[in-house]
Order: C-alpha cells, then sequence, then structure tokens
C-alpha cells in the first residue's frame, strides 16, 4: 500500500516522516494524541525508516537502532565486568601454563574461567567483535540521523501548523489585547538580548538558539570512530613494538629489531628517609626515586654482528629515565619498568701474584663480556682455556655455566713464561670477593695441583677497589613504539570537543502566532526544559504577560 | 601549630557543619507543619541557613584541603583517606552548582547525608600523609584525580535527586504486585544505606573503645624455580573477630562480651590473610545496620520510605527527573575527560601504554558505558522518569564499586589507594 504523505500544507514528506518538514503538523496517527509531540531529528524520516527494505537496508536498519546501540553498549559492559574477575593472562609476564595456573589459584572456578576463555577476555573475538560492531553503530546511526537532522533544520518554516505548537513541552496561549505586528517585534527584541536569533512571517514568530549543540553527539561520535579505528590500527605489527630489555650498569644494548643502541650509564634507586615518613611507615622501605642515567645511539656503521668490528655508534638523545619520565625519540619510547639488584662484575684488573717470590705483576685487564684471548702480567702470557659465566657444577661435578649471564663468572687461565715448563700452570679465577667462590676456586686449583696441572705457584689478587668495576643494579626498561597513538589523541579530543557542545550548551527553539487576538506559542529544547521555560516566562513578562514558568510545562498541565 | 593540625582542625569543623546542614535541611522540610507558621517562608527561611552552613562547611572542607596540601607537600588525592575525602568536597561543589540552578532544599536533604557518610567513611582510613612513591609522583595525579573525581561527583547529586524521585513517586497506597515491589526495593535502597551507616557505627564505636585482635598467617607458596617460600602474615582486627582469617592463629584478642575465641574461620577460597578481616567487617556492617534498621523502623511504625513520603509533596517528580538528569548530563563530560582522556594519556606516561585493561580502568570504563547507556535510553520513549531514577541510583552503586570495591575486592595497578 502506498502511502500517502503529502501534507495539508501542501509540502510532500518522504515516508516515515513524523512531522511534516515544513509546518510541523503530526502526520503519524499512531502517535499518542495529547501528550507532547516527540521532537528527535525534528520528526524527519531517516533512510532506515524507507519502504521495502532490501539486505543493505536490513543490515543498515539494525546498526541504526539506537535499541541495538544499548544492546551492544550493555554487552560491552557486561563482558568488560566478567574479565575484571581474575587477573587476565596478559598481567602475567611469564606465564607458560596458564590452565594449571588459573586451576591451581582460583580452584574449580579457576578452571571454568580459563576454559570460558575469560582470563583473555579482551583479545577474544566476541569482545573485539562486540567493538566493532559499536563502531558500526556509531557510524550508521550517525549518518541515519545526522542528515534528516540537517535537512529539518535548514528550511525551518516560522509559521508552523498550530497542533505542533499546541503540542510542545513548554506552550503558552491566550488571548492577547496589544497590537500584533508590534507584540511581535517587542517580543523579538527580548529574545535577541537572549541571544536568539529570530525571523518573523507576519505575526508569526521563530527564535533559536545553540543550533551547533544538535552537532555535538554527531561529533562526539566521529571521534569515537577515529579512537576505536586507532585502537585497530595498533595491531598493524610495523606500528607497534612492546619489548622489554634489561641493561646493566656501564652497559649498551642493542634494542632488538631495530638500529638503536642504549647505555645505562647509572641506576639510581632512593628510598624515602625515616624523617620523611610518618610514624606508622618509619622503618620501611617506602621508595622514592627510580631512575636510569639513559643514553640512546644509532649504529652508524659495522651494525649487522660484523665478526672483525664493534659496531660504530654515534649518541643520539639522553635523559635520565624515570617513572613517569620516559625517553622519546623519533616516536621510540623507553619507560623505567623495573630493576634488580644484582651485583655483577663489568671489569676487574687483576695482579699475578707469585707466592713463592711474593712479586707481584700486572695489573691486566680482564673484562667479564669478551675476555681477551690472551694477556699479558709481567714476564708470564695468560691464554684464557675456558669461561663460565656463571658457574656452576653439574650432575657428574663437572665444571658448567648455568646461564650466559655474568652473575657468577670464573676463568681458567694457562699461565707459560719464564721458569715455567712448556705446557704452562692451569689455574681457575673467580672475580667474585665471595668467600663461597673463595673455596671453590681453592679447591678446584687443589684439584688442578694433585693432577699436575699446576704447582700451586700462582694466584690472582685484586688490590685495590678501583681495579674494580662493577654494576649494582639491573634496570629493565620498556621498550615502545606506538604509531597509532597521535590518532589516539586526536579522537578523543574531537569526542571530547561534541560532549563538551551537546552537553553544555542545549538547542533552543521557540514558535508563535497569533491568530485573531489570540496568542500561541510553543518552546522546545532537547535538555534542560527548566531553563527555557524560565527564559521564555522572563520574556512574556518583559512583554506584559505575566506567567509563572512553571504552568509552561505541558506534561505537567496534561497530567 | 603546623598546617597539618590546622588541617585537620578544619576537617572536623567540616564534618560538625555538614551534619548542621543536613539537620537544617531536614527542619526546612519536616518543620513545615509545625504549627503557627508559614510553610512556606519557614521552607525558604531554614532551607536559607542549612545551604549557609553548607557554605561554611565547604569552606572548612577547602582549608582542610589546601593545609594538607601545603603541609603534606602533595596534592592530598593520593590514598584512600584522601581520595574520599576529596571526593565529599567534590559532591559539595556539585551540590553548590546544581542547587544554584534549581534552588530545592530536597536536593540538600539527601546530598547532604550523603556527603557525611562518606567523610565518614574516608576517616575509617589511616589519615597520615604518605610521601609519594614514584609512580603517583606526576603533575597529572592533580589532574587526573581532581577531575575523575569531580565527575563522579555530579553522578553523587544524580542519585541523590533520583533517589528523591523514587521516594517521591513510590505509591504505598498499592498492594498490587506490582507496587509492592516498587516499594520494597526502594526501601532497600534506603536499608543499603542504613547497612553503611551500621558499619560506620561498628567500626568508630570499637575503635572508641580501643578494641584490638591480632592473627598470625603462615602461607606457604612455590615459586618458579621450585623453591617453597613460607610467608608469615599478621593482621590486626578492630572489629571483634566473628570469622577469623582462615587457617591462621590467635595472637591476642580482647575479650567482647564474654566472647573470647574467634566463632568462624573464613572458608578456604578466601586464602588472603585480609580477605578474613574483610569478611568480618561485612558481618559487623550487616550485623549493626539490622541493628540500627530495626531501631528505626520501631520509632517509624513502617517502612522508611513511606515515612519519608509525605514530606516530598510539594516538587514534582519532573522536576527531580529534570534535576537528575541534568547532574548526570553535567557530569558525563567531565568524568570521561578525567577518568577516561585525563587517565589514558598519564598511563601512557607512567605506565607505557594508555589502557592497559587493569581492572580500574575497565571499571572506569563501565561506569562511563554504564552512563551511556543511561544518556541513549532517555532518548526512548518511557524510560524518562522512575525508570530513569532506577538507572540513575545503580550508575551510583557502579561508580561506588568503581572507587571503592575494586580496591576492596580486585586488586590491581591502582592497588596502593587501597585500605
Amino acid at each position: 500500500m502506498i502511502k500517502n504523505t503529502k501534507c495539508e500544507c501542501g509540502h510532500q514528506n518522504p515516508v516515515g516522516t513524523v512531522l511534516c518538514e515544513s509546518c510541523g503538523k503530526p502526520l503519524d496517527p499512531d502517535l499518542p494524541l495529547d501528550s507532547p509531540l516527540e521532537m528527535r531529528y525534528d520528526g524527519a524520516a531517516r533512510r532506515s525508516q524507507k519502504a521495502n527494505p532490501a539486505v543493505i537496508d536490513r543490515i543498515w536498519n539494525f546498526f541504526s537502532s539506537v535499541k541495538i546501540a544499548i544492546y551492544l553498549i550493555v554487552l560491552t559492559l557486561i563482558g568488560a565486568a566478567l574479565g575484571t574477575i581474575y587477573p587476565q593472562e596478559s598481567t602475567f609476564i611469564n606465564l607458560d601454563d596458564p590452565g594449571k595456573y588459573y586451576k591451581e589459584t582460583y580452584g574449580t572456578w579457576g578452571t571454568v574461567y580459563h576454559a570460558l576463555g575469560l582470563s583473555r577476555t579482551y583479545e577474544s573475538w566476541w569482545f573485539i567483535g562486540l567493538l566493532v560492531m559499536i563502531g558500526t553503530s556509531l557510524v550508521i546511526c550517525s549518518l541515519d540521523r545526522v542528515l534528516p537532522l540537517y535537512k529539518a533544520l535548514s528550511k525551518q518554516q516560522v509559521r508552523k501548523h498550530q497542533t505542533f505548537i499546541d503540542r510542545q513541552q513548554t506552550v503558552y496561549a491566550s488571548e492577547l489585547a496589544a497590537e500584533p505586528n508590534e507584540w511581535i517585534e517587542r517580543f523579538g527584541k527580548q529574545l535577541k538580548r537572549k541571544r536568539y536569533k529570530v525571523w518573523t512571517d507576519g505575526t508569526a514568530l521563530l527564535a533559536e538558539k545553540n543550533r551547533f549543540s544538535r552537532w555535538g553527539p554527531y561529533i562526539n561520535h566521529i571521534g569515537l570512530i577515529i579512537f576505536l579505528l586507532a585502537v585497530l590500527g595498533r595491531g598493524v605489527p610495523a606500528w607497534h613494538m612492546d619489548k622489554y630489555i634489561g641493561v646493566d650498569e656501564h652497559q649498551t644494548v642493542q634494542i632488538p629489531n631495530t638500529n638503536y643502541y642504549v647505555q645505562n650509564e647509572k641506576f639510581t634507586v632512593e628510598y624515602y628517609k625515616d624523617e620523611e615518613l610518618p610514624d606508622k611507615l618509619k622503618g620501611t622501605n617506602r621508595a622514592k626515586l627510580y631512575r636510569t642515567d639513559a643514553k640512546l645511539y644509532t649504529c652508524t656503521k659495522y651494525c649487522n654482528d660484523d665478526p672483525l668490528h664493534e659496531p660504530e655508534l654515534k649518541e643520539v638523545e639522553a635523559h635520565a629515565i624515570e617513572v613517569n619520565s620516559p625517553l622519546s625519540y623519533k616516536g621510540l619510547n623507553l619507560y623505567q619498568y623495573n630493576y634488580e639488584e644484582r651485583v655483577r662484575l663489568i671489569e676487574v684488573k687483576p695482579m699475578l701474584v707469585d707466592s713463592t717470590t711474593g712479586e707481584s705483576y700486572g695489573p691486566f685487564d680482564l673484562p667479564m663480556n669478551d675476555p681477551p684471548p690472551s694477556v699479558e702480567a709481567g714476564p708470564y702470557k695468560l691464554t684464557l682455556s675456558a669461561v663460565f659465566p656463571d658457574f656452576g657444577l653439574d650432575a657428574q661435578g663437572r665444571p658448567m655455566t648455568k646461564t650466559r649471564d655474568p652473575n657468577n663468572p670464573a676463568f681458567v687461565f694457562v699461565v707459560t713464561g719464564p721458569g715455567l715448563n712448556e705446557k704452562g700452570e692451569m689455574y681457575i679465577y673467580f672475580p667474585m670477593p665471595s668467600g663461597d667462590d673463595k673455596a671453590v676456586q681453592k679447591q678446584i686449583n687443589d684439584s688442578f695441583k694433585k693432577l699436575g696441572s699446576n704447582t700451586g705457584r700462582f694466584s690472582f689478587q685484586v688490590g685495590k677497589m678501583e681495579n674494580v668495576s662493577f654494576s649494582q643494579y639491573t634496570t629493565y626498561l620498556n621498550v615502545r613504539v606506538d604509531r597509532a597513538m597521535p590518532y589516539v589523541w586526536v579522537g578523543a579530543t574531537i569526542s571530547m570537543i561534541g560532549l563538551v557542545m551537546g552537553f553544555y550548551w542545549q538547542h533552543r527553539r521557540i514558535w508563535l502566532r497569533i491568530d485573531d487576538g489570540r496568542l500561541s506559542l510553543g518552546a522546545h529544547t532537547n535538555k534542560n526544559t527548566y531553563g527555557i521555560r524560565s527564559e521564555v516566562a522572563s520574556a512574556l513578562g518583559k512583554c506584559g504577560v505575566a506567567v509563572e514558568p512553571k504552568t509552561l510545562d505541558n506534561r505537567r498541565s496534561s497530567s | 601549630m603546623n598546617w597539618l593540625d590546622i588541617s585537620s582542625t578544619a576537617f572536623i569543623i567540616a564534618f560538625f557543619l555538614y551534619c548542621a546542614a543536613f539537620i537544617f535541611y531536614a527542619v526546612a522540610i519536616g518543620g513545615k507543619r509545625w504549627s503557627n507558621r508559614d510553610p512556606e517562608a519557614h521552607n525558604r527561611r531554614w532551607g536559607r541557613i542549612a545551604f549557609a552552613t553548607a557554605i561554611l562547611g565547604w569552606a572548612a572542607h577547602l582549608t582542610f584541603f589546601f593545609t594538607r596540601w601545603a603541609g603534606g607537600g602533595h596534592i592530598p588525592t593520593s590514598n584512600m583517606y584522601e581520595f574520599m575525602t576529596f571526593l565529599a568536597m567534590a559532591i559539595m561543589f556539585a551540590f553548590i552548582i546544581v542547587h544554584l540552578i534549581y534552588k530545592n532544599n530536597l536536593l540538600g536533604a539527601f546530598a547532604l547525608p550523603l556527603v557525611v557518610i562518606i567523610v565518614a567513611y574516608a576517616s575509617v582510613f589511616p589519615s597520615e600523609v604518605q610521601p609519594l612513591i614514584p609512580a603517583l609522583n606526576n603533575y597529572w595525579l592533580k589532574i587526573h584525580v581532581t577531575t575523575a573525581a569531580t565527575g563522579e561527583a555530579f553522578f553523587a547529586v544524580g542519585f541523590a535527586a533520583a533517589l528523591v524521585q523514587l521516594l517521591r513517586v513510590v505509591d504505598f497506597s498499592r498492594t498490587d504486585k506490582k507496587g509492592r515491589r516498587e516499594q520494597r526495593w526502594t526501601e532497600f535502597v534506603l536499608f543499603f544505606m542504613v547497612i553503611i551507616v551500621g558499619f560506620l557505627v561498628a567500626v568508630f564505636g570499637f575503635r572508641a573503645g580501643g578494641y584490638e585482635a591480632k592473627f598470625q598467617q603462615e602461607s606457604v607458596s612455590i615459586d618458579q624455580q621450585g623453591v617453597e617460600h613460607s610467608k608469615v602474615q599478621t593482621v590486626e582486627y578492630g572489629l571483634p573477630p566473628i570469622v577469623k582469617p582462615y587457617n591462621s592463629e590467635k595472637l591476642s584478642m580482647d575479650a567482647f562480651l564474654g566472647m573470647k575465641e574467634p566463632l568462624f574461620e573464613a572458608p578456604s577460597w578466601m586464602n588472603g590473610v585480609n580477605a578474613g578481616r574483610k569478611l568480618n567487617t561485612v558481618i559487623w556492617s550487616v550485623l549493626s545496620g539490622l541493628i540500627l534498621y530495626a531501631v528505626l523502623r520501631l520509632i517509624s511504625r513502617k517502612p522508611l520510605a513511606a515515612r519519608i513520603h509525605p514530606y516530598l509533596g510539594d516538587i514534582d517528580p519532573e522536576d527531580l527527573d529534570e534535576i537528575s538528569y541534568r547532574a548526570i548530563a553535567i557530569g558525563f563530560p567531565i568524568f570521561t575527560l578525567g577518568a577516561l582522556i585525563f587517565a589514558m594519556i598519564w598511563a601512557q606516561i607512567a605506565w607505557s601504554r594508555f589502557w592497559g585493561w587493569d581492572p580500574k580502568e575497565v571499571w572506569a570504563l563501565i561506569t562511563w558505558l554504564f552512563y551511556s547507556a543511561y544518556l541513549h535510553l532517555r532518548l526512548s520513549r518511557g524510560w524518562q522518569g522512575t525508570r530513569s531514577a532506577w538507572l540513575a541510583v545503580i550508575g551510583f552503586l557502579v561508580v561506588l564499586f568503581t572507587l571503592i570495591g575494586v580496591n576492596l575486592v580486585i586488586a590491581g595497578l591502582h592497588s596502593y589507594a587501597g585500605a
């Protein structure tokens, strides 16, 4: 059945129009008769109200519904809440067997939680799906409404249908003794003083202000869409890097897969002193500062693991990285993430001591990383025969290294030189100043002696502290690249502008007509009806029509 | 006298002025039908006195805030005590703004008790100035926390108006199922508030009496290298232990009404040493809340909502609906800015990611989604009025959970703000 959509004022309206686009007469016969009119989108027809929808139209209609949008919001809300019941897997840095962890820590419920995939809620297909659907709904809802609304607001008629005026939220009607044209002019002036734009058409008047606030929600939605797209954009691998690196003091480490090197010059941790703490916290270690004095380098030559050359580095940035103060260089950010107090030797300068003569030779340089294959100490030559960066004994009691980190280094040297036989003498050396290590060192050297590998003539000694350079702390830095961030901030800013426009200003319109000495006034606002009532009452009052703001409320007089 | 002494004196003054302002509002509304007076004039006069008292209280509260800032060296919004006092101050600010727009005494009569409760709740937490840990030591502490709390404060005022509206429209003459359900739920909201007051009465009552009990719990955990670690934790109870922590030993315990031993042990899934203490606090809150509610019911001889309802006659539900909606509409952009956008900026600086699905972040998002749904629902026919008022009430519960519940129940990166 084809509906006649032509209004009695002669305007041809699209299907689905609720209020005539031109004169405002209610067209939908199903509207409740005595309540104020629904003024959403000024009663204009939306694309989603098209007759005989095709498939595309059906999808469009689905996403254009505010009801669906609310369902999506509520489902997302519930999903997000479920994800906070137990910690997410992503909060653990290394969790080898998540299923086992949830079972052991949280029992049966933990098992169920993990099995349902709720331990990865925010990466799950359904949660991301919900966010994508919200994004779609934002686009379609906005387009479906903003265009008809824009059209309706840009072609408003001054003289509205009597029913349209009488059925606004805010209404007033009375006999008017004054001369209509003159009174309308006076009333218009009053409204202009309240910063309304006023149009008149004979004895009809339209006053409007803050129309721009109607665009607030749509601007907010545009901002949210940009924000959501930017968040999805973070999934592009080239746009995103998230790595953790540990750097000892004085150490320079390459940032994996980049041309950058970072050096930890010094790490500082400070605690509050007792006099700075309230009584209850005295004696506790309350952290005051974590700081890595860092330098960032780029590699200019011999970068790709050239076996012959050390890479050549150029300093590009230096910054004291603190919590809340990352180092930033061309989109690369280094954050203070963690630290560990762990003494690690960097270099020692030991002396070779001859116990038969009491004479000592050296000192010679012994860096823990990449020690040279041989060094000279006085007339003697020390050839490195084995290195154990993290010394330990295996199940058979043989020396081995537990890790590749220089936690407890041990060096085996073969000493050759004057007065020694050709094969030389073999000694193990533990540079760490720990009693345990010294005991092990003695034990092993004694067993070498038994085997005839040495005579026990030599030992190593580091005399003064200045012959030892060590790192006390390892700092852990979080390396981040996030090329989508500018778009995230742009989206958030636009969204915020839209919110402020939409919530802190209200679109207000007043229609008025005088027919045969009878004045009818209707006014509408999308928010803050209280405000528009007092404005109307005050303008009427200044034109000789005394009225209480409350009595203008159509909802109340009708209920 | 140093800054901090002035500060704590100002805090006590503010608290008592708020209590007085609440009483004056109650007089303004409840005393209208007293003999030999014009109800209008009475309401106006006492309303003015009440508002002036509230403003004075707020001035004292501001004094507390700024002197503590001067004395402590950093903005006092860094732990639960400071945050809660700030929230109360922000609610007063929101109340003053909304009151200046709508000038209604009923709003004061419901917003002020809320403020009093929050101020008292703040005092449950230790009030010493604590120096900032590195993560908090940034100017974003000022910006993020204050704006987020201001947004939430407007939601609180929206809640107060919605509560008045519910009490205003609930119809006690109805005996059908729907009518009864409405009466029950409205009463339940009041009951819930009485429970919170019960909690405060219990905590401060036993604190004044100097009550103390101590427990020790040994827990064994196995780390990734397979090494066993045993940890001994002690916990202090300020309330007599009806429930002791799971698998714990009594170190000391004052007797209370002949009770010398804890009555029960917390269930095994509450394995933390503090979980038992929290469960015990909840039990005490409900107990003292129930007693308090019973006393109030005896005095009023009918449901509390039915006792309050007749005093709310001279305001239209539509006005309350508008006040509640308006407060939320003012709060929403501020909340978005403070609790989400500023939070993201700070998280990007401090934690290297703007969003990390930390429980506090998620709950801020949930609050935001909830109020978004509220604002969209108001576009639909049939969702204004009572239904919308219920949403405003539930919304504020979500806010409270985000602020307090997350810290007490779920720990996360924001746990330093916990109890």
